[in-house]
């Protein structure tokens, strides 16, 4: 056992909304560890609490507040917010900066992630998910994760910023340092390096641009017409690097899972391979249930929120999987409806921060499912391996999911 | 009947382009929703008012149009 030492509640905290809870510890033999945040409406916990671990932080648990808190910079900022807190931490652009400045960089990469851009992207999207689904399809077994959901993302990202393909190797191995890793001297060098490929990325697209995504940070102007501080380049490369990859990996993990357990789910998929409209639909609903991102703000000045007092600089934690099935908000929220008509889940946030990746992260999910059916209808869990080990925090997940399918 | 959108509030999560493309579409700079068609037939009302429900910031309301014909 370790013993951490736990700062105590702050003076401000009445002990009716203290609530000792840590959203990395997920208990042994939980498969699944949105299910960490659901044992917390189980116990009936106060609408809005605080916890003492990881630095201490407020939870808000209401659909109605998280989307308020969300909306409301002038309360709940994304400057320096990570917890637990490292500080300083890296200005991200543009998630870490609160309105008007946050446009600055928001409007630099709107146009590259609009759906219309998205369209354009789906020839690339689907070459590279038949290639690596027909490098394992006919062995009949693989673990999705390695072999797929964790390469698929970083190899978009290749692709986006104009890197070659060689360096896949390289990126998987940093991300996963990056996401994985919870050693604070191996973390530190990590992120020393990931700032240094995006920096030696970014002069060389500076010397030779491409019509990638990388020239066009590099290459943008400000409102002066002079190239943005490199800081805030390197920051922005950093945030695409981080904000598009796990949370991709996780999403597609949770959905396969689901897929090779649920024949029906599977059926309805493969009958509307040919239904764009309908196949989104289900998709939609697949991202409400299996939201594995809580995402951080920092309070801004001394107030009372909902009657509660929040302090400058209070912690608060938003967990979109709680938004998302507030039986106020959806109609039998446990349940998967693939049909639900009324699906206004907040898996990638709302407001001005609203996450620009989207509807890229939708076409990768969506695009990948298709090739996957077409190639391997009919899957399911494969029985001699252990289950994945399941990890909570921003991002929840769990590390291995391996499947099986009868060999062609 | 007519559909409008509060630009200030839209933020581009495209909903209502998924469930009626016929009236919504979003613009190729900020990815905001473009009303293609504000004026929408009788048949797409059931359509339109699904969008309506499914923005997740509530940026989409059915007015009365000008033509006072709803
Ligand atoms: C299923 C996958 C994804 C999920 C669940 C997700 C979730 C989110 C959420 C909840 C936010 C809001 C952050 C906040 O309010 O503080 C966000 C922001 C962001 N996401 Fe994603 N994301 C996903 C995929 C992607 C992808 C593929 C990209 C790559 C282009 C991306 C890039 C961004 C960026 C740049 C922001 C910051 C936007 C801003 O601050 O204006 N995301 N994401
Ligand atoms: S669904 Fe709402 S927020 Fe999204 S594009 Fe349409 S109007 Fe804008």
């Amino acid at each position: 056992m370790t013993l951490h030492f736990q700062p105590p509640a702050p003076d401000h905290v009445p002990p009716e909304r203290m609530v000792d809870f840590d959203f990395f510890a997920v208990p042994p033999g939980m498969a699944d560890p949105t299910e960490i945040w659901h044992d917390l409406v189980r116990q009936g916990v106060p609408s809005i609490f605080y916890t003492p671990r990881n630095g201490g932080h407020w939870v808000l648990m209401d659909y109605a507040d998280i989307v308020e808190a969300y909306r409301d910079h002038t309360v709940f900022s994304t400057y320096q917010t990570p917890v637990p807190p490292i500080e300083p931490f890296p200005v991200v652009q543009p998630q870490g900066v609160d309105p008007p400045e946050h446009n600055v960089f928001r409007r630099l990469l709107a146009p590259l992630f609009t759906p219309i851009a998205v369209r354009g992207m789906v020839d690339e999207l689907q070459r590279r998910a038949a290639g690596l689904i027909d490098r394992f399809a006919a062995r009949g077994q693989c673990d999705f994760i390695a072999d797929f959901a964790a390469r698929y993302p970083t190899g978009t990202f290749l692709h986006l910023f104009g890197l070659p393909e060689e360096r896949l190797d390289e990126f998987l191995a940093l991300a996963s340092t990056f996401f994985r890793s919870t050693a604070p001297a191996e973390r530190a060098d990590n992120i020393t390096q990931i700032y240094a490929v995006l920096d030696a990325l970014f002069r060389e697209k500076q010397a030779s641009p491409g019509t990638d995504i990388a020239s066009t940070i590099v290459l943008a102007r400000d409102a002066n017409g002079q190239p943005h501080d490199w800081t805030d380049i390197l920051n922005c490369g950093f945030l695409l690097f981080v904000a598009g990859l796990d949370t991709v990996t996780n999403t597609l993990a949770y959905i396969w899972r689901y897929l090779a357990t649920t024949p029906d789910a599977r059926r309805y998929f493969r009958d509307r391979l040919d239904d764009p409209d309908a196949f989104l639909r289900g998709i939609e609903e697949l991202m409400r249930i299996n939201a594995v991102s809580s995402l951080f703000r920092r309070v801004t000045h001394d107030c009372e929120f909902r009657g509660v007092q929040l302090r400058r600089n209070d912690r608060v934690v938003l967990p979109n999987t709680i938004a998302n099935r507030d039986q106020r908000v959806f109609e039998n929220p446990q349940a998967i409806d693939l049909d639900r008509a009324v699906n206004v889940h907040v898996t990638f946030g709302v407001g001005p921060h609203r996450c620009i990746g989207s509807h890229l992260a939708k076409r990768e999910v969506m695009v990948s499912m298709q090739e996957w059916l077409r190639r391997i209808p009919d899957f399911e869990l494969d029985p001699a391996q252990p289950p994945g080990a399941a990890f909570g925090g921003s991002v929840m997940g769990f590390d291995s999911l391996w499947l099986r399918w009868p060999p062609r | 009947m007519k559909v409008v959108v509060d630009l200030a509030r839209c933020q581009g999560h495209a909903r209502c382009e998924d469930l009626c493309p016929e009236v919504f579409a979003t613009d190729a700079v900020e990815g905001k929703c473009v009303i293609a068609q504000p004026e929408f037939p009788p048949e797409l009302e059931a359509r339109v008012r699904l969008a309506v429900r499914n923005c997740p910031e509530g940026a989409l309301r059915i007015a009365k149009s000008a033509t006072g014909a709803a």
